[in-house]
Order: C-alpha cells, then structure tokens, then sequence
C-alpha cells in the first residue's frame, strides 16, 4: 500500500512519479455541469463511486448539488467504506447473494439507508429472512437488462412477478427498478439521444406494469454519463448512475461537457534510441483491459507504442520533446478501473499540489 | 483497502468471502522446489522478482530455497518495503533517474546490498556522485535491451564501453550485467535463447577485456527452462514461475497453477449464462481473460467458459444440460497474468489441503514509485 504524502504547495514538477493526478478545476467544472443539469429536474444524479472510491468525492458532488444525495456503490464492502464516510444513502446495483454477505449488507442497513438490486426470488426471500433476523429494513430494486445480456430480468412480467413478491416479503422494502445500459465506441450526440431512451424504455415498461398492478414505484434508476443529459429529459426516471463523468477517460471523450480531470503523472527513465522514451508508468498503474492504451496529454505527436507491466515506450513523430528525468501526463482509457490501482489522489490546481487525498474503497471488490 | 470477510483459520478455501485471491501452498512449494532445483542442477541461482506477488511472506518462502539469492524489484518504494521485510539483497530492475528518488536508493544502501540497473553513463555518474555523497557504496549492473521498446543498452561493443564508464566510477561497484527482457513471452524460444547468449556472450567479452561481470542475469521465467546450457549466465530473474498464470502455462507446463480467485455466481438470468461477482477490477486482467479450472458442487469446469469480463462483472456461458449452477456457487478462476491480479489485492489466503491456513499481506501492493 501506498503512502504519498507530498508537501501541499508542491510543484507538480518536483511530485515523485508515477502518481495520480486529480485535477481539481476540471472535477469542479464537471460536478458543477452535473449541478446545473439537474438543479431543476425530478430527475438526480446519484453518482457511481465505483469510479471514485472516495467518500470525500461524493460528498462534494452532494454539496455541489444536482444529486439525490446518495450514491451508487458496487459492492458491499465499498458501501460500507461510504457509510463509514458518512454518506447515508446507498444503493448496490448488484445481488448480493451469499448468506454472510448478506448479513453484512442488513447490518449496513441498521446505519444507512440502502437499496440492492435483485433478479431472483430466492435471492429476494434470502435478504428478507435476513433482514428480519437483524432487524434492519433493505430497499430493493428489480434489476432490468435493457440490452447488456449482463444480470437483471430479461421479461417485463418476470419484473412484475419479483415486484410481487418483494412486495409482500418482511424485512425488505420494494423500491423500484434499475437498469444499465452501454454504447461502443464514440457516439455522437444524436445517437446517444435516440439509443438511451429506446435502451430505458424497457425499464419504464416494467415500471408501468408494476403500477398498473397496484404496487407503488417510487425509484427509476437508470443511465450513466453518456445519458446523464439524456435522462433529463425522460419522464420517469428518477436518478442516473453516473461514475465516469467525475474523472473522465479519454473512451469518453465524446462527452464533451466534461473535463478529463484524472491523470497519470510519469517520468522519463531511459532514451535508448531517437524518438524512443521509456517511462516508469506501466500497466500495472494504468489498468490496461483487453490492452487498452493511454493517450499522452498535451504532447502532439507522441504517442505510447507499448505498455509493459511497470513501463511504457512513447514514440514521437517527429524529434522526442522528453528527454531522461522529464515528466509527461498520461490519460487512461479506463478510469475506474485505474483508481482501482491507486491509494492517493494528489489534487492539484493548475501547477500547484493543494489536497492529497486517500482513496479508502480502492480494492473493496467484496 | 480490501475488506474481505475474514474466515477462520481451518475453513474451507470455497467458503472464503469473494472475490479473494486464494493460494494453494503445497502447489506453491511444489513449483519453488521445481524452479530452483531445476536451475541449481545448472549452477545457476534464481533471483526473485517480487513485482510478480508483492507479498513478503511468499518471496521468503522463495528466498528460503536453495541457489536462491536476492529479490528483484521494480521500483525505489518496492525496494524500502522489501527491505523493511528483511530482504538483504536487491535489485531495482529499472534505471532510478530523479535526484530525490536515487537519494533514497543511496540511503536504502545503508541498511541491505542495493543493486540498479543502467542504462546510460550519464545515469551512472548522477548515481556515483550521489553515492559519494551519501557514503554508500551501490552495486550497478549494466541493463542490454535490445527490442523496440525496450531501455537499455545494445549487447556487444556498448555494454562494454557500459560496464568501463561504470567500472571508472568511485561510487559504483559493477555487478555485471541484466538483460530483463530475455525472457518476454512474446517472443519465440530461438529469439529468447539469442537474448540470452548475446548476454552471456557479452560477459565473454568483458572477460576478455580483463573485467569480471560478477552475475550475468537474464530476466523472465521462462529462462528457467531456456538458460539451461547457455554457459555464463549465473542468475535468472524470475516471479511468475511461483504462483504461475495462465501466460506461462506453455513456457513452464511442468509448474502447477497454484494461485486462483475465488468468484461467487450472483445471477443466472437466462439459460446458459451465469454472472460472476468477479470482473476486471478483481482480476486485473490486463493480458486477457482468466481461465476456469473449477467450481463447486460438482459443476464440470469444462462445460463453462468466460464470455466476457466487465470492470464488476464476470460472465461466463455454461452448458444448462450438463453443469448444475446455482446461485451462490462458486467458481476458481486462473488468472492470465499473476503479477496484475495480485497487485489489486491486500490479502493472498493461504490455503493447503483445501483449507486455509494463512492470511499474508501484499504489502507492497500499489508500490509504484
């Protein structure tokens, strides 16, 4: 485990490397796009700490606004370190379905509100029993596969039949529905206005079929940043789950109203040949899957041609403009993922370290 | 951090809490007998790489083994740590550039054998001078690269013309020559074993020159098997032999895979698909899916395969006729690459006979700098 504790004041010129980066100006341009958004929708934002694993992160888009005043976390283990962050309202848009996993998500639920997502009856008696046993009350929420073949209902009936069930069970408390959805590649803007709605659609049937048998539906969670301006304008839905926006990656570049506010910073460790750079930022670092590759900030023309485990080779295209001991900015490809991989976030303002902050949910996969 | 549900000591390794990184000790010990036996019967010592576990109550089993000698890390923090765990002798495989950082090399001298590798005169008198300073004396090995991306310098003529600039310095002492990319597996056992007999071959021409390379390393575990009969090499650099991954599963077939995640199935939503509370974060597959060598309750791990992996999430196709799944099962998943999936966890349970017996600490998971 890493400790880092550079001096507040630093020059990020003089930070030991490799370390990661938060921008604080682009986090606050994003939260505050995130705030105005929503300032006068029914629809919140209830962003996604997976990709942040920071309470302290949460609680600056909550007092900036525009959120339901919660979050998402994906596992039961990164819940707990929001609850012990002071964040009050949960939801694990995931099953929880192991037996003592199970009681550690009723005694979170003693001290904070939290929701979970199910897709299976048995799992729905399994957290009632649960839940009576320890005396809490957990919130849940249908799972709907929209179109990731991933968990959740795949029949509209199939939600109304668990809604039932929900319903009628102790111990837990039937919230609502919740659902993902992705985009490959770079859409553009009008692609992402036609596919969102038609991928959460299927989601708001199995809402209206819910209703339309008496049982109250008072959570629509669905979406992620790339629908974060296309769920405000879908009646119905009541809040997103957005992560990435926060920090950005540059496979979401395309989100253009928000700033990459996350990057690695690294050093030149050799020069073996002309236009050849090694650095000491591998994939290790990174977090490379399926062998994504960074992009170098702010340098045209240099490019990564390899990663390795605890290096990477830049080339240039013309003369290298890095030579041994010079510092380069990388931007990751997939940015929850490289949090994942960090204990520190070193917040800094232009050149200037003003915060360092500890990332207490990094390796909380339980 | 990693907050696993800590299970008893004597508990079955199937009901750990998951995702958890699960070690099978006697497999464990069966490959560090195998590797080293292997290379002492070649007089060749096996220095070992850390960066591939993290953990030092592993790399002391290793170090415990006989014709071992020393660990190999990737980085200055990596080095402190195994040093704070009693490690005496260490070798930082990248060049260390940053004045602050080659200051902590020097202090770290103080305290164990501290080797570097270099890769430039220029680097090697920054480092000389540093030593001078600090009153350490610190051990430099000439680094040949020789692929693409690699640093380093070329075998020959400028490993040579190194190891002199090295050898005339007053705060170095010149401990030979590392050539760590020998042994990458992309490349072909010819392309390897030339790697490896450039370097030896370098020594000779070193020798020749009236200069002793003290070790002659090549790096990567595959050498184990390739640097038998290359005469001059006296040390592999090796890591992932120990707990082995599905990447090394064709260099090293005779090595048992004795390091597998642990993974619950939290969903079967349709026929044939069953989704794992398992994915990329967890197993930190930056070289490719994981393998799945088990699961319980009698399900045949033949009949189940990996269909896709997201950041949370595994899914895995299954033959609905023949693997009897439920939810709440579990499944043993080999990870592609050792060294990525362990550096995303805190805890590596230690289990033997099925049951754990220990809890170690990757404490230097996340060592970067």
């Amino acid at each position: 485990m890493d400790n880092y504790r550079p001096l507040i004041g630093s020059s990020v010129s003089d930070l030991d490397t490799p370390c990661l980066l938060i921008d604080l100006d682009a986090l606050e341009h994003n939260y505050g796009v995130i705030a105005d958004t929503y300032r006068d929708t029914d629809v919140k934002m209830r962003t996604h700490i997976k990709n942040l694993k920071s309470p302290l992160l949460a609680h600056m888009q909550i007092r900036a606004g525009g959120t339901v005043g919660g979050v998402c976390a994906a596992k039961v283990s990164e819940a707990e370190v929001m609850a012990d962050g002071g964040i009050d309202d949960i939801l694990i848009p995931n099953q929880v379905v192991a037996e003592d996993k199970i009681e550690r998500l009723c005694a979170l639920a003693r001290r904070a509100k939290v929701m979970v997502a199910a897709d299976n009856a048995d799992n729905l008696r399994a957290l009632s029993d649960a839940a009576r046993a320890s005396g809490a009350s957990v919130g849940v929420v249908i799972e709907v596969d929209t179109q990731m073949q991933r968990a959740g209902i795949r029949a509209v009936e199939q939600g109304v039949a668990l809604a039932k069930i929900a319903d009628s069970l102790d111990g837990i408390d039937f919230k609502g529905v919740m659902s993902h959805q992705t985009l490959p590649g770079h859409p553009d803007r009008e692609t992402r206005f036609i596919e969102g709605p038609r991928f959460i659609r299927k989601t708001l049937d199995v809402k209206d079929a819910i209703e339309a048998e008496g049982i109250a539906v008072e959570v629509v969670s669905a979406g992620e940043s790339w629908t974060y301006d296309v769920c405000a304008t879908i009646p119905g839905v009541t809040e997103v789950e957005g992560g990435t926006y926060a920090l950005m990656s540059h496979a979401y570049a395309y989100m253009e109203d928000f700033r990459i506010a996350a990057k690695i910073l690294g050093t030149v460790i050799s020069a073996p040949r002309p236009g050849v750079a090694i650095g000491d930022t591998g994939s290790r670092c990174l977090g490379s899957p399926s062998g994504v590759m960074p992009m170098v900030d702010g340098l045209p023309g240099v490019s990564p041609s390899s990663l390795h485990p605890t290096h990477i080779a830049l080339r240039s295209d013309g003369d290298m403009p890095l030579s041994v001991g010079d510092k380069y900015m990388l931007i990751s490809g997939q940015q929850d993922i490289m949090v994942n991989r960090w204990d520190q976030y070193i917040a800094v303002r232009g050149d200037v370290v003003e915060a360092v902050w500890d990332i207490p949910a990094r390796g909380c996969h339980n | 951090m990693e907050r696993p549900i800590f299970k008893p000591i004597g508990s079955l390794a199937e009901d750990l809490d998951t995702p958890a990184l699960v070690v099978d000790l006697d497999a464990l010990e069966a490959n560090i007998e195998a590797a080293h036996g292997r290379l002492r019967g070649a007089g060749v010592h096996l220095r070992v790489n850390v960066e591939r576990h993290r953990c030092p109550a592993i790399a002391h089993k290793q170090l415990a083994a006989a014709g071992a000698r020393g660990v190999c890390v990737s980085g200055v923090s990596e080095a402190e740590l195994f040093a704070q765990h009693g490690v005496a002798d260490i070798l930082v495989a990248s060049p260390v550039v940053t004045a602050p950082k080659i200051r902590r090399l020097c202090a770290l001298a103080n305290r164990a054998a501290v080797g570097v590798v270099v890769d430039s005169a220029d680097n090697a008198r920054r480092l000389s001078d540093a030593a001078q300073s600090a009153g350490v004396a610190l051990n430099a090995a000439a680094l040949i690269g020789g692929g693409e991306d690699s640093g380093g310098v070329q075998a020959g003529q400028p490993a040579v013309d190194l190891a002199k600039a090295i050898r005339g310095l007053d705060g170095l002492r010149f401990a030979g020559l590392a050539r760590m990319d020998a042994g990458d597996l992309s490349l072909s056992d010819d392309e390897s074993r030339r790697r490896i007999q450039e370097t030896a071959d370098t020594a000779a021409a070193l020798a020749s020159a009236g200069i002793d390379a003290q070790s002659v390393s090549v790096g990567g575990s595959r050498c184990i098997e390739l640097a038998d009969g290359i005469s001059g090499v006296t040390e592999v650099v090796a890591g992932s032999y120990a707990l082995m991954d599905g990447r090394h599963s064709d260099a090293l077939p005779n090595l048992r895979h004795a390091a597998r995640v642990l993974a619950t199935v939290t969903s079967l939503p349709e026929p044939g698909v069953a989704i794992l509370d398992t994915g990329r974060k967890a197993m930190g597959d930056d070289s490719g899916f994981p393998a799945i060598s088990g699961a319980s309750g009698g399900a045949d791990a033949d009949t189940l395969q990996v269909a896709s992996m997201s950041a949370e999430h595994g899914k895995l196709q299954w033959d609905a006729a023949a693997a009897p799944l439920r939810i709440g099962g579990k499944i043993w998943l080999t990870p592609a690459d050792i060294g990525a999936c362990a550096n995303v966890y805190d805890y590596i349970h230690a289990v033997r006979g099925g049951r754990l017996e220990a809890a170690f600490d990757v404490s230097a998971r996340g060592l970067y700098r």
